[in-house]
């Protein structure tokens, strides 16, 4: 799940909220699947209300009260202790798809100096920052994809904790320190200025902003004279868009793919606004990443993969610090949980395949920690929105929980091929489309609306999807159930890209005017009254949106799953 | 008494003036980027277009200042830089809540200590007395959140009489009897904490100005008359102390605004302070901006309001008497 | 009064150490509220010892550290660290074959150490480390015996101090005394700026009267009518969360109740008598103003200002527990804002929320008190007792 509560940092990726969307589990796991996808006939429930609950405190008194039934995304070491010791609730948890780290302006001295990278890597002391911050519910990572991602490669170069070691290793390339204790340059023979460590506030990211403040005393430990600025989270993104700083702290929420090394570390994302935020130009470092984006098929993905983690823990662009894991708590009167080490509960799983232990069918309450700000598929990237609009809308291909496989959704059979092409080769996805899905109107789903879709999002440009499109060439419809899809390149995310593109229906997106400012949900379906225009093909259906309390949704008794049997 | 009205109005627009001076030059002198304040890099250039046009960003400061003032006037005020939605429809769906509980808990506060002056100031010497003054200091000085966070602990979560959190059950009830009941019970605990932390104010001076009353030479001689004691406690010295009453009642408001925005935060109540407060966490200067404006203008209507009441109420003033001001 | 003030300035000085160092563990309840919570252990073993022996009266720790180095003359094919209970029970600590030399460095909240306890991520370790009362000792087994120990067993202790820890460890009742000052030296502050603003407008207002007079009550009425915690919100958002500049935003906006009671005060006074007399003779007016209104003025002024700081302090509180205040600088409001965020209320940590509360209260009634004693003194005329 993409959890962007306020404790986290991260920057939604582009891709992790498409990709991750349709299917809200987007997380990996080696142990032997306990977990049977096609046993799930969901939703059973028929009332689900999303309550907005943004205060911590609130929210896990709530659960324990039974005003709601499932709470994700703890991460307050004292909520896990108190949950964990109550009878009425089950805690789960997961890897996740997390990292935290430190980034260098590298563009800037002494960043682009190797030798004072690495003694910083080596002077954060990332196991007792797990110990006494998270209480020992993260890992430290040393490393560029975290450990639950499938090419994860942990054959790399690790700096452990060694501040000897690291003054050592200074002093060897010709550094000194001065009397304040701090470095001095063999080069220019002048004393570091002091900088500054860019970082969420306290108010906002109580952990983030206490972890800044340890790292700079470490490195200050160093010789390096640093002093934490907390700022604004979106204006310290600001910041960053424009390179404006020395040094940063962010949190990533990834996917089960690895392609985002490209958009990290690629010098041709240093651009204002662009991912690669901290300004890697490495020759090396831009081919390997390039062979992972354009990689043909798996095992060659799998190699560059690995030789791009490889080569990026020798050149620490970033210093990664932890990986968080993922807890989520659901009350013990509820059953059909699915929770495995691989994700938590707070899942798309669970809510098809929850009921009430025992009793009546009653509606289900989640959790949502933020206001959901403006419902608009096509333009937000908030995470408490698609907690939202991912029950709401599918994509064809859908993430097996345990496993991280490909698994049928709204295509029931899809073909990668690589086609010639009159510039060379060329990608080619073929999918076979589910008979008898119907959309929240009783519209029937056809490949018009994915090529709809597709052809809208890469026409308007939208920047949320932008990648995913790019290299879209053309897109046929030889029946109402087959599509064919033509990509410009040769890579082998092009299937996860498109296949996990949410679809929107054909019908309502030919009466856009303007995709920034359209309200779904303040909207009347053109085919049915009484609904919106926020429909989707998914297993439910928005009815309400009330502003500061809840989002109430229902279940939709055509969805395609709950005909199968 | 026309004069009177036209002096109160030019008076609120006074205030609603000097509100919109603040806000525009507040977030014009602001460190940084003054346009940034207005249109955040984030919106797509169309809406940026937009909210130039909207503040007139190109013109010079004058005109600028005369297209806000008019913005402000007709509510429009641009787009939220979290939601990037309109502000005013951001504010409107937090409106009822907050009118609900300033209303309620300023009614509530202002009756129940009027009445306890009033009782302290004919028992004087007496054990109320001493209480109410006790009371009154204590309910000033204990901080409002923190009377509200250990409320809600109490009778939210230990002996779950009230709920956590928000204005309405899950799933809603229906029927517009069960509603509003339920919107009351929601409200009930947030709205008592407001007046448990202000009757005291009240009471003390309430009981001061009876006293003083109750001393007066003409309660004497009704006194003398033979006139019921409840007659002239009720009829007589309280009538005399309403003109200060309602007074403080207005100038009290500002004050239950602030507790507001605390009390929205802590129950979290879909309402205007809490919106203020998120706005200025998130540097959404327009919202910010926008937000604290309405807050101005609910308790400029409110005073006028209640000024119009009073007024309608006391015959001495709707006899055209000089009712002193 | 005078006890807060001394235990505010002199309270501190008794800390060696800065307030923001951890000193116990997170949430420790206070030593004389914390029934069974354990004293901090400490247990090594070094040399060549391989056994050590310690008792255990109390409650389970909150989590061990378990740290050192054992260096043997060839690897061991098995032996391993172990901790025997009291029942003859043991429990694996870490494993110490295959490698000559083996550093350890556990903690026991790590996942990995209770998976392999057998324990689920969310078991706490310590009960099964301790479940009871008795002897337990920490023994190094296995085929042969280690050439060199260094290892060290150690467990923070469960209760701390006179009114416990926060939840980064930081002793509350350094951090409450911290807070008098903060407190204090913010509604001293701000209520002597706004007096010192209501006093001069009061004065001239009352005396010169005339439009100036008009000017300066409708001005008055103007700021009245705005609410101050949002507008010292949308300042301190603006231009910064330090404290001084919290101090003139205050200073601004609550001159106003000073300003008017003084300028009653003046303009019942400017018909006394020997006032008249003195402008008959021709004194200045400024001199009338300073060496007489003044003087008169204030009794009455000390008794406002008694009576604003409480207002200023609750602001003050007010905009810290929103968060809009510096985080650096320990305020009984920040206090109560970290207890909030960093859920004190889920932990129970009642000394944590408590006595921050019931500090701004009595500080408040305190200096209430006083104002209003000093305000009779003043002005047995006003209301006794009653200020709005």
């Amino acid at each position: 799940m993409i959890a962007a509560k306020r404790g986290v940092m991260r920057m939604i990726l582009k891709r992790a909220v498409i990709a991750g969307m349709a299917m809200l589990t987007l997380l990996a796991g080696t142990a032997a699947p306990a977990f049977d996808v096609a046993s799930v006939h969901g939703p059973k429930v028929r009332d689900l209300y999303m309550v907005i609950y943004r205060d911590p405190d609130a929210q896990v008194l709530a659960l324990e009260k039974g005003d709601l039934a499932i709470l994700g995304d703890i991460t307050r070491p004292v909520d896990v202790e108190r949950l964990s010791n109550n009878p009425d609730v089950s805690l789960s948890i997961a890897r996740g798809f997390h990292i935290f780290f430190l980034g260098f302006n590298l563009r800037e001295f002494p960043w682009n100096d190797p030798d004072i990278r690495k003694a910083v890597s080596a002077s954060i002391p990332r196991t007792r920052f797990v110990r006494e911050l998270f209480s020992g519910y993260c890992t430290p990572v040393d490393t560029y994809l975290p450990p639950v991602s499938p090419y994860y490669e942990p054959d790399v170069t690790t700096h452990d904790y060694d501040p000897a070691n690291a003054r050592q290793m200074l002093e060897q390339a010709g550094w000194k320190w001065n009397g304040d204790d701090v470095l001095v340059s063999p080069e220019t023979g002048e004393a570091l200025e002091p900088v500054t460590i860019l970082s969420p506030t306290a108010n906002s990211a109580p952990t983030t902003a206490e972890m800044s403040n340890r790292i700079a005393s470490a490195l200050v430990q160093l010789g390096i004279p640093v002093t934490v600025d907390p700022y604004d989270f979106s204006t310290m993104l600001k910041r960053l868009d424009r390179h404006d700083f020395d040094l940063f702290v962010l949190a990533w929420s990834l996917t089960r793919d690895p392609d985002n090394l490209f958009a990290f570390f690629h010098s041709s994302m240093d651009v204002e606004g662009g991912y690669n935020i901290q300004g890697l130009h490495d020759p090396d470092v831009d081919r390997v990443t390039e062979e992972l984006r354009w990689a043909p098929d798996r095992p060659s993905a799998e190699k560059a993969a690995s030789q791009a983690q490889k080569l990026l823990s020798e050149k620490n662009p970033w210093v990664p610090i932890y990986s968080r894991f993922m807890i989520a708590a659901v009350r013990n009167d509820w059953k059909g949980v699915v929770a495995t080490k691989a994700t938590a509960a707070d899942n798309i799983w669970t809510l098809l395949n929850a009921e009430p232990a025992s009793g009546k069918m009653r509606p289900l309450s989640w959790c949502l920690p933020e206001e959901p700000r403006s419902l608009n598929p096509l333009a937000t990237g908030s995470a408490y929105d698609w907690q939202v609009l991912g029950l709401i809308y599918d994509g064809m291909i859908a993430v097996e929980p345990e496993t991280l496989e490909d698994i049928p959704w709204l295509a029931v059979w899809w073909k990668t091929e690589t086609v010639k092409g009159d510039d060379g080769p060329r990608t080619r996805l073929t999918f076979s489309l589910r008979e008898g899905v119907k959309w929240h109107d009783g519209k029937p789903f056809t490949s018009d609306d994915v090529k709809g879709t597709l052809l809208f999002l890469k026409e308007h440009k939208i920047p949320r999807y932008f990648d995913m499109v790019r290299d879209l060439e053309s897109v046929e419809t030889p029946d109402d159930l087959t599509l064919i899809v033509d990509m410009s390149t040769v890579s082998y995310w092009h299937l996860h890209n498109v296949g996990g593109c949410p679809v929107f229906p054909a019908h309502i997106l030919k009466d856009i005017t303007d995709w920034q400012s359209w309200k779904p949900a303040d909207l009347d379906n053109p085919v049915e009254t009484g609904l919106t225009a926020l429909v989707g093909t998914g297993p439910f259906v928005f009815r309400e949106y009330r502003a500061g309390e809840y989002v109430h949704l229902t279940r939709f008794e055509d969805f395609w799953m709950l005909k199968e049997h | 008494m026309r004069s009177y009205w036209f002096r109160r109005i030019a008076g609120a627009a006074g205030v609603l003036l000097l509100v919109v001076c603040v806000n525009f030059f507040l977030f014009r002198l602001m460190p940084g980027d003054a346009v940034s304040s207005i249109v955040d890099p984030r919106f797509s250039p169309e809406a940026k277009a937009e909210l130039r046009n909207l503040f007139g960003l190109d013109q010079p400061v004058c005109t600028q200042f005369l297209i806000y003032v008019r913005r402000m006037l007709t509510f429009d005020f641009g787009l939220s830089f979290l939601s990037q939605q309109p502000v005013w429809g951001e504010i409107k769906s937090r409106l009822p809540n907050t009118v609900a509980l300033l209303g309620s808990a300023m009614l509530l506060s202002a009756a129940l200590g009027t009445w306890l002056g009033v009782q302290a100031a004919r028992r004087r010497g007496g054990r109320l007395e001493r209480l109410v003054l006790f009371s009154g200091s204590v309910s000033f000085s204990f901080p409002s959140f923190f009377v509200q966070l250990v409320l809600l602990l109490g009778l939210a979560y230990w002996l779950p009489l009230f709920p956590l959190r928000g204005s309405v059950s899950i799933p809603p009830p229906t029927g517009a009897l069960a509603a509003a009941l339920d919107y009351a019970w929601h409200l009930a605990l947030p709205a008592a904490s407001l007046v448990m932390l202000g009757f005291g104010s009240w009471a003390i001076y309430v009981r001061n100005l009876m006293v003083k009353a109750l001393g007066d030479d003409y309660v004497l001689a009704a006194r003398a008359r033979g006139l019921s004691e409840r007659s002239i406690v009720w009829r007589h010295a309280f009538r005399t102390t309403l003109p200060p009453i309602v007074t403080i009642f207005l100038l009290s408001l500002p004050g239950v605004l602030s507790g507001a925005v605390i009390t929205e935060t802590v129950f979290s109540l879909h309402g205007v302070g809490k919106f203020l407060l998120d706005s200025i966490l998130g540097h959404d200067y327009p919202a910010a901006g926008a937000a604290f404006y309405m807050l101005a203008l609910v308790t400029v209507a409110a005073n006028l309001a209640a000024d119009a009441a009073y007024r309608l109420a006391d015959p001495r003033i709707r006899l055209g008497r000089n009712g002193g001001d | 009064m005078i006890a807060v003030t001394a235990a505010g300035i002199l309270g501190p000085m008794m800390f060696s150490e800065p307030a923001s160092t951890s000193v116990a563990r997170p949430f420790a309840p206070p030593l004389w509220a914390s029934g069974d919570a354990p004293p901090p252990l400490r247990v090594t073993l070094s040399g060549n010892e391989t056994e050590t022996a310690f008792e255990w009266r109390w409650d389970a720790p909150e989590t061990i550290t378990l740290t050192g180095d054992v260096l043997f003359s060839s690897p061991p094919a098995s032996s391993s660290l172990e901790l025997v209970l009291p029942d003859g029970g043991r429990v694996t600590l870490a494993g110490l074959d295959g490698a000559r030399r083996r550093h350890i460095d556990i903690d026991g909240r790590d996942l990995d150490f209770r998976e392999r306890l057998g324990l689920s991520p969310f078991d706490d370790a310590m009960k099964l480390l301790f479940p009871r009362n008795g002897r337990y000792r920490l023994v190094i087994t296995g085929d042969i015996p280690p050439e060199q120990v260094e290892i060290e067993l150690s467990a923070p202790g469960g209760a701390w101090g006179f009114l416990g820890t926060d939840q980064r460890g930081r002793d509350v009742f350094h951090l409450l005394l911290l807070g008098v000052r903060v407190s204090l030296l913010v509604g001293i502050s701000a209520t002597l700026l706004a007096s010192f603003i209501g006093l001069s407008a009061g004065l001239t207002s009352g005396y010169v009267g005339g439009a100036f007079d008009s000017l300066v009550m409708r001005l008055v009425d103007l700021l009245l009518s705005i609410p101050v915690l949002p507008i010292l919100m949308v300042i301190v958002g603006i231009w910064g969360r330090g404290l001084w500049q919290l101090v003139l935003v205050l200073g601004l906006f609550s001159w106003m109740g000073s300003a008017r009671t003084i300028r009653s005060m003046v303009l019942s006074l400017r018909e006394a008598c020997y006032v008249e007399n003195l402008r008959s003779i021709g004194a200045p007016t400024r001199y009338i103003l300073f060496r007489h209104l003044l003087p008169e003025a204030l009794p009455l002024l000390l008794a406002t200002v008694t009576l604003g700081v409480p207002g200023a302090i609750l602001a003050e509180a007010g905009l810290s527990f929103l968060g809009l205040s510096d985080p650096r600088i320990i305020s009984w409001g920040r206090m109560l804002h970290e207890a909030h965020g960093f859920g004190a209320f889920t932990a129970g940590a009642w000394w944590l929320i408590l006595p921050p509360g019931l500090g701004i209260a009595l500080i408040c009634l305190i200096f209430l008190d006083i104002g209003r004693a000093l305000e009779e003194k003043a002005d047995p005329r006003l209301s006794a007792g009653g200020r709005r």
